[in-house]
């Protein structure tokens, strides 16, 4: 193909280009650096370079880019396709230790940018918005990925092999002048520091710079609370609360760090704190004392034994001395806890006659209330309004949380919190990871990091029992990045072996083919389990995304929640679940299909099938196992579990499909509006809008629907049986607002699916506003979600709206005849005039055989608006080119556009969008919001600095009733002056 | 230093004749504490004469006090799960019958004062065997009148016990209050004291007495309290403990002032793979526990004694029973929880202060009756002590636990 041969010419282009810039550029081995999927699943993978080899074959060569393996990513078709540079070392430090003295936690960075395409068209739209172009130095953050890991101390081995065998040790910096062969430096604290620094020298070659324990700790904290929305959460009688705090109004606070022993600390300021208390009796006390009073082998089975525990046994209640009385008169009551154990005094039983069980609950108790009371009494002396308890005791313990709380809550009267930290435990080694001169998370805000939950993580981020990677031996056959997709199925394979037993927490029906699964269910009894990994997925990836920004348009982002329906209700999340339980098969089918189908793609089916039911399951468990959830999360969720099993994009073929078959129509439908006067005009395309908008993969009711008809069946069926009044009707002020005030500037759509929704829907209200005057950004995802068409499709469907291209078969010439022609089994007579141009195309064109069918290109008369919109817009790369000369007159004309908004979701959080997104919305005074996912689900309550106008057709029961009181397919149009 | 199992003679000279007048009970969760009060056989007829000696008084110097009664304050403690040991003393001594008969209904049951938890639990035991009916008295209000009693009253019942040093501190009855009064029993509680019979528990903990016999019972194979007591003394805590050494490499981490020394993790170090319970000693393991436990009640003590702005902690109870290292770590916890500018103190009676309280409550003990049987005429307003001497039940001259106080009561 042509196509192919232009691309290997620019891929030389390109490189040529970088190799300019070599000097700058630093050779190097290590290439764990690369796009997101290949980087989660990859890892691991490499081969195990010996120390002394490599270093001796960097000091022997110039620096230079290592363009080894490099390819090109994406479509090779587009003009400027990304290059992949795998084996490309950045100067930055990837690694930071905290050993303490029962875990070593980990942290380390992955380089990843978001690798979406830098077409002409997105150019010339960062142009035109005024963006540099996409020159990663412009930004003071690095992207990336922060990943968390956790090994137990004495297993420091598979601490080594785990760094080992993905190189993370070697991060020297590569200075201009090439001075390179100096030995690894990694950054760490804990005591272990200290104790293991010979044992890393002589293992990995690296030194560890030790750094403050204290600092790292409070470093850590202060980038956690500051830069992760719902970082910090209370835990009271087992239920989760995230606090949303204001990073301005975060200081003084009490940082109580509970590893072995207890340290509390006074934080007043980034650097500026000072250690005011501890304790002797802290983690350490709880698994020494428990190790000795039960045969438990690890401080997690030790704490699952809690579980199942009874203190009563164990403890002197205040009911036992005053004989079931409470004393009240100190607001004791009978079940309080007078004497620790005490109850073991009076009793002739020895120690294997009590269970561990108990044993267990009544220490975690006694330890956990002790620091509850010294924290808040502290916290008292200071006047210190929040306390935070992290480090390694609690590990995400239901049981103790609820105790330090109880605690705190206690001895404060109710007047204090404890508030814990959603990454506990890793504290000190972000603080590590702080202390290097560039870690690249400086004036990292909010909304720059999203949190991702890869069901793969433990795999590839390495967790605590066992080797990481299971056996680290097998990786010389799996080495080559060209077998990326093997590799990817190695540690695919090792989720499936493992899966059930690790991430299921309720037992899943046995796979039968690739649909028939059992989905999830309720566990019997919630959160009865401690699950020993359960922390390893409670901390997500973190993705430092620097370009993204706070939508500019949101009338007050402090007061902005996305989430509509508050999934902590528990019905209402119960609900969702099973929703999403039901569609999983069927989109399973629909993923496995977009792939070919072949056996490849079915296993990722069974595994993303299972990944996705362990994370509803441990949703149904824990609600906020993943920080705070609301409903966008929980979509996001099943997009993001579908890409990291490399499914790109399930709905591919049936988009393409459903575009098409709207494309076709679409004359029709516009030369029925332009028949019509203004004012039903608009009515009717609002109609089309909300019509349009049942074209949705991911509503239940309407997949059902689509067995029944064609598009532009139920199109129709759906205009017309459309109730009025709409369940909020104010589409009067759209129209008297267009009307009497002057017209808006610029309108920004947020488009939804593809298909009849984008194509009959949409285009023609952005033509209608287009025609009024107003600019239009039509808003469309980063990535696939659903059926959602993305900002990468929108151009080719604006283009063939606005050029219709079509590959006709039309036998001889003379068939077609102006006025009329036919196309397929549907008949254009009368409708159009046709100002068509037939293009001859000739025998070296690979599309046509002249004679047999060709290619027309013409213009309708309706798409005129369009078209030259989309010129103005760059959308119409080619056309442009072509028609340089006769679009000067129309250079005065209004743009139509297109932006990604950042996300690849089927709703929006509006705190983080990307920056072309952001940008395009500071001249916009209209926002047009549509489909469930961005207008109800999400945003259906936000308030905007410009007009808006949400649209929506409500395609689910529930929905209907909980948001209008009203029924499946009722609409929503919601207009909304500025505020 | 034990409890002599089964002891039930009385340690005044069993053939000098003793008439008992009354009895008070502390029933704890491991430990069961009696005051009872006997007055001097040669005294007794001096009623009269003292009341004499009073008019004389009044006639010299105004003053409104006359001696009435002169005796001695005898204590005893029993462990609670023996309760039938108490039982039988009290049998024995016939302390429940003595010197006081109800006249107004004879043939009632006598009623003993009694406070602690046992009060109530072994209310049902103490009517069946001995016939008496306890009158629960409020656990606190004892405590506190208690430590009231012994601080006014007694001579040098406070002092303070640094590295070995021990150094009574008299204390200007003017300027005791307020303090913050420590009671480790098998729990602890904190309470502050402002005044007779102005208090409020503040604070408490339930890692105390309760706690460190119940693990180390699990932990050794000790059978007693004064057992694992004596155990923790020859013991080295470093063979359990985490110390910030053992994390630092051997190395202080002076910045935040904590000496290679300092135990980071209590027990922190019995996480070894390869180390059973039994491959530690138990010496080391009841060090271990009583550091633990005495270094937490002075931090805690210590924190509460601040946020209320209080100058003195004295600490009692019966876990710390005199034990030189139990007050050692305590005082250090406070030491250096303060830094240097809080001290802990404690108190010669440690373990009775309730059983005293309870004896003491005000007119409802039983002096005020036996009195009034003694001087028919009159009902005295108000009784208060005075210590003539301690006699010790030990040569070594320290308060064991089982001793007399020689007093005279007064009336007023």
């Amino acid at each position: 193909m042509a196509g192919s041969v232009e691309g290997e010419q620019q891929q030389k282009q390109v490189l040529g280009l970088i190799e300019e810039q070599k000097l700058q550029t630093q050779e190097s081995e290590n290439n764990h650096n690369t796009t997101g999927t290949q980087l989660e699943s990859g890892e691991g993978e490499r081969e195990m370079t010996p120390t002394a080899a490599s270093s001796m074959h960097r000091s022997g060569s110039r620096p230079q880019l290592d363009v080894s393996k490099a390819e090109i990513q994406g479509n090779e078709e587009e003009k400027y396709p990304t290059i992949l540079l795998p084996n490309q070392s950045d100067d930055l430090s990837h690694l930071a230790l905290d050993i303490g003295g029962s875990l070593i936690k980990l942290v380390y960075f992955s380089r990843h940018e978001d690798q979406s395409a830098d077409d002409k068209r997105k150019r010339s739209m960062k142009e035109r918005l005024g963006l540099s172009n996409g020159n990663r130095r412009s930004y003071p953050i690095l992207g990336g990925r922060l990943h968390f890991v956790k090994f137990e101390t004495r297993k420091i081995n598979e601490c080594l092999d785990f760094i080992h065998s993905k190189q993370l040790h070697w991060l020297e910096s590569h200075y201009s002048d090439g001075v390179t062969d100096q030995n690894g430096i990694i950054k760490a604290t804990g005591g272990g520091a200290y104790k293991y620094a010979d044992l890393f020298k002589e293992r990995l070659g690296v030194s560890l710079d030790k750094e403050d324990e204290m600092d790292c700790l409070v470093a850590g904290a202060n980038f956690l609370l500051k830069a992760i929305r719902h970082e910090a959460f209370t835990h009271m009688e087992g239920h989760k609360e995230f606090v949303q705090i204001e990073p301005n109004d975060l200081f003084p606070y009490l940082l109580v760090n509970i590893g072995s022993g207890v340290s509390m600390i006074k934080v007043d300021g980034d650097g500026k704190f000072e250690r005011v208390s501890g304790t002797n009796v802290g983690g350490g006390t709880y698994w020494g004392l428990g190790r000795l009073l039960t045969k438990c082998k690890s401080f997690d089975e030790l704490l699952e034994l809690s579980q199942k525990g009874d203190n009563r046994s164990m403890d002197m209640l205040v009911g036992d001395i005053y004989g079931g009385l409470d004393y009240s008169k100190i607001g004791l009551s009978a079940s309080t806890i007078a004497s620790s154990f005490g109850k073991t005094i009076s009793e002739k039983k020895e120690l294997e006659e009590y269970r561990p069980e108990d044993i267990s609950l009544s220490l975690l108790r006694m330890i956990s209330y002790n620091i509850g009371q010294i924290a808040y009494l502290n916290a008292l002396r200071f006047r210190l309004k929040r306390i935070f308890f992290g480090g390694f005791f609690i590990r995400g313990h239901a049981y103790t949380m609820d105790t330090i709380s109880f605690a705190v809550h206690f001895w404060s009267n109710g007047e204090a919190q404890a508030m814990f930290l959603r990454h506990e435990g890793f504290l000190g080694a972000l603080g590590a990871f702080m202390s290097y001169e560039k870690h690249g998370l400086d004036d990292l805000m909010v909304h720059h990091l999203v949190e991702r939950f890869p069901i793969g993580a433990p795999y590839t981020g390495g967790k605590i029992h066992g080797p990481p990677l299971g056996d680290l031996n097998e990786k010389a056959s799996d080495r080559d990045w060209k077998f990326l997709t093997y590799a990817v199925i190695s540690w695919m394979e090792k989720f499936l072996q493992k899966g059930t037993e690790i991430t299921a927490p309720v037992p899943m029906t046995p796979l039968a083919g690739t649909t028939g699964l059992g989905g999830f269910e309720v566990p019997l009894s919630k959160g009865s389990t401690l699950r020993s990994d359960a922390s390893a997925l409670n901390v997500g990836v973190l993705h430092l995304v620097p370009t993204l920004e706070v939508f500019p348009l949101l009338a007050d982002p402090k007061l902005y929640e996305p989430n509509t329906i508050d999934l902590s209700d528990n019905s209402e999340l119960k609900y969702w679940l099973t929703i999403l339980s039901e569609h999983l098969s069927d989109l399973v089918d629909k993923a496995v299909a977009s792939e070919g189908g072949a056996d490849d793609a079915k296993r990722r089916g069974d595994a993303f099938a299972r990944a996705f039911s362990a994370h509803l399951a441990r949703l149904m468990e824990e609600p906020s196992a993943y920080g705070k959830l609301g409903l966008a999360n929980l979509l996001e969720m099943r997009e993001e579990c579908l890409r990291e099993f490399q499914f790109v994009d399930a709905y591919r073929s049936i988009k393409q499909r459903e575009n098409e078959a709207s494309l076709a129509v679409l004359p029709d439908l516009l030369a029925e509006l332009d028949s019509m006067d203004e004012e039903s005009r608009l009515l009717t395309l609002i109609e089309g809008v909300l019509a349009a908008n049942i074209f949705d993969w991911g509503s239940r009711a309407c997949v059902d629907l689509y067995h029944k008809g064609t598009i532009i069946e139920i199109y129709r069926m759906s205009r017309n049986k459309m109730r009025r009044p709409w369940r909020v009707s104010e589409l009067k002020h759209v129209g008297a607002e267009n009307k009497k005030s002057p017209r808006h500037k610029r309108a920004l759509l947020f488009v939804d699916n593809s298909g009849a929704d984008i194509v009959l829907g949409m285009l023609p209200l952005a033509r209608e506003l287009l025609r009024r005057g107003t600019e239009v950004v039509l808003v469309a995802n980063s990535l696939p979600a659903l059926n959602d068409v993305t900002a990468m499709e929108l151009p080719d469907i604006v283009a063939e709206a606005a050029k219709l291209i079509f590959n006709l078969d039309v036998g001889p010439l003379g068939n077609i005849v102006p006025g009329k022609f036919t196309m397929g089994s549907v008949k254009y007579e009368g409708c159009v005039k046709m100002s068509y141009i037939i293009k001859e195309y000739g025998q070296n064109t690979p599309y046509v055989r002249l004679g047999q069918c060709c290619l027309i290109e013409f213009t309708f008369k309706h798409c005129d608006i369009l078209r030259r919109a989309a010129e103005v817009g760059g959308l119409l790369v080619d056309a442009m080119i072509n028609t340089s000369n006769s679009s000067k007159e129309n250079s005065s004309s209004i743009p139509l556009m297109v932006v990604e908004n950042g996300c690849g979701s089927p709703c929006i959080d509006l705190r983080q969008v990307s920056s072309e997104l952001a940008a395009a919305a500071k001249d916009a005074d209209l926002l047009i919001l549509e489909g469930m996912g961005r207008a109800l689900h999400t945003n259906l309550n936000a308030r905007f600095k410009c007009d808006s106008v949400k649209l929506a057709m409500v395609k689910n029961q529930r929905l209907a009733e909980k948001l209008v009181k009203g029924n499946l397919y009722d609409c929503i149009c919601k207009y909304e002056p500025a505020s | 230093m034990d409890l002599r199992d089964g002891q039930t003679q009385p340690i005044l000279d069993p053939n000098q004749p003793t008439h008992v007048y009354h009895l008070a009970l502390d029933i704890g969760g491991s430990l069961a504490k009696i005051v009872y009060f006997t007055k001097d056989d040669d005294r007794l007829v001096d009623v009269e004469e003292g009341l004499s000696h009073r008019k004389a008084l009044e006639k010299s110097n105004g003053s409104k006090q006359y001696p009435v009664l002169n005796g001695r304050l005898n204590f005893k403690k029993f462990e609670t799960s023996k309760i039938n040991d108490c039982l039988d003393f009290i049998k024995s001594m016939k302390l429940h019958i003595g010197g006081r008969q109800p006249q107004e209904n004879p043939g009632s049951q006598p009623i003993v004062k009694a406070t602690g938890g046992g009060a109530y639990k072994y209310a049902d035991l103490f009517k069946e065997r001995l016939g008496i009916i306890l009158d629960k008295e409020d656990e606190m209000d004892c405590l506190v009148a208690g430590a009231n009693f012994l601080l006014e009253v007694v001579h040098q019942e406070a002092f303070t016990y640094m590295g070995d040093q021990k150094q009574f501190v008299q204390i200007d009855k003017n300027d005791l209050y307020p303090y913050l009064l420590v009671n480790i029993g098998s729990g602890v509680g904190m309470i502050k004291v402002e005044g007779e019979g102005k208090f409020e528990r503040v604070s408490g903990t339930s890692i105390g007495g309760g706690t460190f016999w119940g693990l180390g019972k699990l932990l050794t194979k000790c059978k007693s309290f004064d057992e694992l007591l004596e155990l923790s003394y020859r013991g080295n805590n470093r063979a359990v403990d985490m110390l910030v050494g053992d994390i630092y490499g051997g190395m202080d981490y002076a910045k935040i002032g904590l000496s290679s020394t300092a135990i980071a993790s209590s027990f922190g170090k019995a996480i070894s793979d390869n180390k059973e319970r039994e491959d530690y000693k138990p010496e080391d393991i009841a060090r271990s526990l009583l550091r633990m436990i005495s270094n937490n009640i002075g931090q805690i003590s210590y924190l509460n004694a601040l946020r209320f702005g209080l100058k003195r902690i004295f600490f009692g109870g019966f876990f710390i029973r005199k034990h030189p290292f139990t007050m050692d770590t305590l005082s250090v916890a406070v030491n250096f929880w303060s830094k240097g500018e809080a001290q802990a103190m404690f108190l010669r009676h440690e373990g009775f202060l309730g059983a005293v309280g309870s004896f003491m409550s005000s007119d409802k003990h039983g002096l005020k009756e036996l009195l009034a049987n003694q001087v028919a005429q009159r009902s005295p307003r108000k009784l208060s002590f005075a210590v003539d001497k301690i006699l010790h039940s030990l040569p070594d001259g320290e308060f064991n636990g089982d001793e007399s106080i020689e007093c005279s009561v007064y009336a007023a």
